[in-house]
């Protein structure tokens, strides 16, 4: 087996003045090729955990621990020369909202010119090289396209444009966070087929970020689920949707309305909120709203146990089927 | 009683480019008491329009819209205002449609006050009994939108349209803002209150498995228009238009699992501008079955079974 491409590992985020933890000791791996979905809801932590793997915390949040190994090197300790060459050619990203990521003043043919000037020389085959990029990811008149701004283009458009960007210097790793969260169904599954088919085509890693179950069953393979800061479940995407075994996951799997019931029965509810993930504590996060609580899921924290296949943080798993 | 649209068209001008935004092209529905009628459709389709034409905050460039036999008529405040007391409307975000310097109490309060429906030192006791109903502790009271979670925002927002003792309630995307895990007390909530209040739902979203869930009867928009419609079994079993079949295909189904294949099964090209409506059929550029007639002549609706409607001549 080979090594793995990312390897997280006890990665702690926290807030810099009067501590608070925000992500607390996630551990995972993607292998060369492999696809992850990180599952979550807003506050799990799910987008801090994959800017910190970019080193673009926000501003008032640091890694508090843990270390983030990718091709060998702990980027928890890279100094930002180093960063700058990763981001872009080796590690990319696709934001959620595309209008706020391009730069509304500049020419879309610039900004992509930009991706590759910031990496190599420019020179004659560069132009050229941007054109194909845009064509792959099916934006029609390439030409027409390369003078335009990002606001005579539409938002799956816009998509497709940063999904360019994004694959332009034939990045290992991709990291995408929601980009199909405020695109309408039928253009989210055009964007998903998109890039199915491209991390295919280049052999790619993917870690894809997302707060809907559907989004990620036929495109990775492997899920992490996220709830408080912390990875509550891991396994491929075949056992977390059969045989779940985080009463979260399994909550919320159940509560999404079937689509072959004829009954219509009534969905099932997990109570209460999220819990912030700095009163988790040495906790389990979902305990006060866990319907499987006991005494010993508030006394300690679960550890998350098992192999690469299925793994839980629990004290009390559902069990298998 | 009913809710009846007929014919309605809604047409903005946009002044600056002297262009016009069709975002209702003709929509005729009946909305029978006690029943739940789902509007599914992607951005631009004209639900949100629809919605806010039934409460009276848009006029409608052409057609009519009755509510009880009355024509809902914005000009004139008072009948507006004894429309309002009958139709309310639950928006999409609970955040930026409650006042954040108001208490939630206040929020509720002032429906009940504009409509006079309970004596003045009864008020506090009718909160209450609302924020019960909505299922909110009702030590909550006090507290600002920002102390409450989305979940706990999005009942406040139910609450303050019950206040007005609405007879129809028109629901724009309720959950579509809502961590998931809270989505479904959230349409419990709404079964529970139909079936309790005896209430008439348009609940309207892009998600057709929440549209499926809790509807009666299903419209398909698209650009405007109603492309299909009928009973809930009918639409999601038995679907024709070939946009609904896309959008169903579109649909998240947790039963196939691991199928890079399921991926592929969508519609090629966007929703046309609707500045620019296509000629003839508005679906045609997208369409796998267009045939050089449908983009000269428009299908109207046509049943096609009891109560089945569909506006498609290639099917």
């Amino acid at each position: 087996m080979s090594n793995p491409l990312l390897s997280v590992s006890g990665l702690g985020i926290s807030t810099v003045q009067d501590p608070r933890t925000l992500v607390n000791s996630v551990s995972f791996e993607i292998m060369p090729g492999e696809a992850v979905g990180v599952v979550g809801e807003s506050g799990s932590g799910k987008t801090l955990t994959a800017l910190s793997i970019l080193g673009l915390l926000p501003r008032g949040v640091a890694i508090a621990g843990g270390s983030i190994i990718f091709n060998g090197t702990d980027l928890t300790k890279a100094d930002p020369e180093t960063m700058r060459n990763l981001r872009g050619s080796d590690i990319s990203m696709v934001y959620q909202d595309p209008m706020t990521a391009l730069n509304p003043v500049m020419k879309l043919g610039r900004q992509l010119l930009e991706v590759i000037e910031s990496h190599e020389k420019l020179d004659d085959g560069s132009v050229a090289r941007v054109e194909a990029a845009l064509r792959e990811v099916g934006i029609p008149q390439v030409e027409r396209a390369m003078e335009s701004y990002p606001h005579e283009f539409s938002g799956g458009m816009r998509q497709r444009v940063m999904i360019a960007m994004a694959l332009l210097l034939s990045p290992k790793l991709l990291i995408a966070d929601e980009p199909t969260t405020a695109l309408d169904v039928t253009i989210q599954q055009q964007i998903l087929a998109l890039v199915s088919e491209q991390r295919r085509k280049r052999d790619m890693s993917m870690l894809w970020i997302t707060h809907d179950l559907g989004v990620v069953a036929n495109l990775v393979d492997r899920l992490i689920v996220m709830y408080a800061g912390n990875i509550v479940e891991a396994g491929t995407v075949q056992e977390i949707f059969t045989n779940p075994q985080h009463p979260y996951t399994h909550g919320l799997l159940s509560s999404l309305p079937s689509r072959t019931d004829k009954s219509r029965k009534r969905l099932t509810s997990i109570p209460g909120v999220p819990q912030k993930p700095w009163l988790v504590g040495n906790t389990c996060g979902f305990a006060p709203r866990c319907f499987k609580v006991t005494a010993e899921c508030t006394a300690s924290a679960p550890k998350l146990v098992g192999s690469l296949e299925k793994s839980v943080a629990c004290f009390h798993p559902m069990g298998d089927k | 009683m009913s809710l009846n649209i007929v014919n309605v068209e809604k047409r903005y001008l946009n002044r600056a480019s002297g262009t016009t935004i069709n975002a209702l092209n003709g929509v005729s529905i009946k909305v029978e008491v006690g029943q739940t009628l789902g509007i599914v459709g992607e951005s631009g389709c004209g639900k949100s329009t629809l919605a806010r034409a039934v409460v009276g905050l848009e006029v409608p460039s052409a057609g009519s819209i009755t509510w009880d036999g009355k024509v809902i008529d914005n000009k004139a405040k008072d009948r507006l205002k004894s429309h309002h007391s009958q139709v309310q409307l639950v928006f999409q975000d609970p955040y930026s449609s409650l006042n954040p310097r108001q208490q939630i109490e206040n929020s509720i309060a002032e429906a009940i006050e504009v409509h006079g429906l309970v004596a003045k030192d009864k008020i506090t006791d009718r909160v209450t009994e609302l924020l019960v109903m909505v299922g909110l502790d009702p030590d909550l009271r006090n507290r600002y939108p920002h102390q409450l979670s989305g979940g706990q925002r999005q009942r406040v927002c139910i609450a303050r349209a019950l206040s007005a003792e609405p007879k129809l309630l028109v629901l724009d995307e309720p959950v579509s803002a809502l961590d998931v895990s809270v989505r479904a007390e959230v349409m419990n909530l709404l079964i529970d209150l139909r079936k309790n209040l005896g209430l008439t739902y348009i609940f309207i979203s892009h998600d057709l498995a929440m549209i499926r869930y809790i509807s009666d009867v299903i419209a398909v928009m698209y650009l405007g228009k109603i492309v299909e419609f009928g009973t809930w079994e009918e639409i999601i079993e038995n679907p024709v238009h070939p946009y609904t079949k896309a959008l169903i295909a579109a649909m998240p189904d947790h039963s196939i699992i691991g199928d890079p294949t399921m991926l592929a099964r969508t519609l090629e090209g966007e929703v046309p501008d609707p500045v620019n409506l296509p000629s003839g059929c508005s679906f045609h550029s997208r369409c796998a079955l267009a045939v050089p007639s449908c983009s000269i002549i428009a299908p109207t609706l046509r049943e096609i079974s009891n109560g089945h409607l569909v506006a498609c001549s290639e099917v």
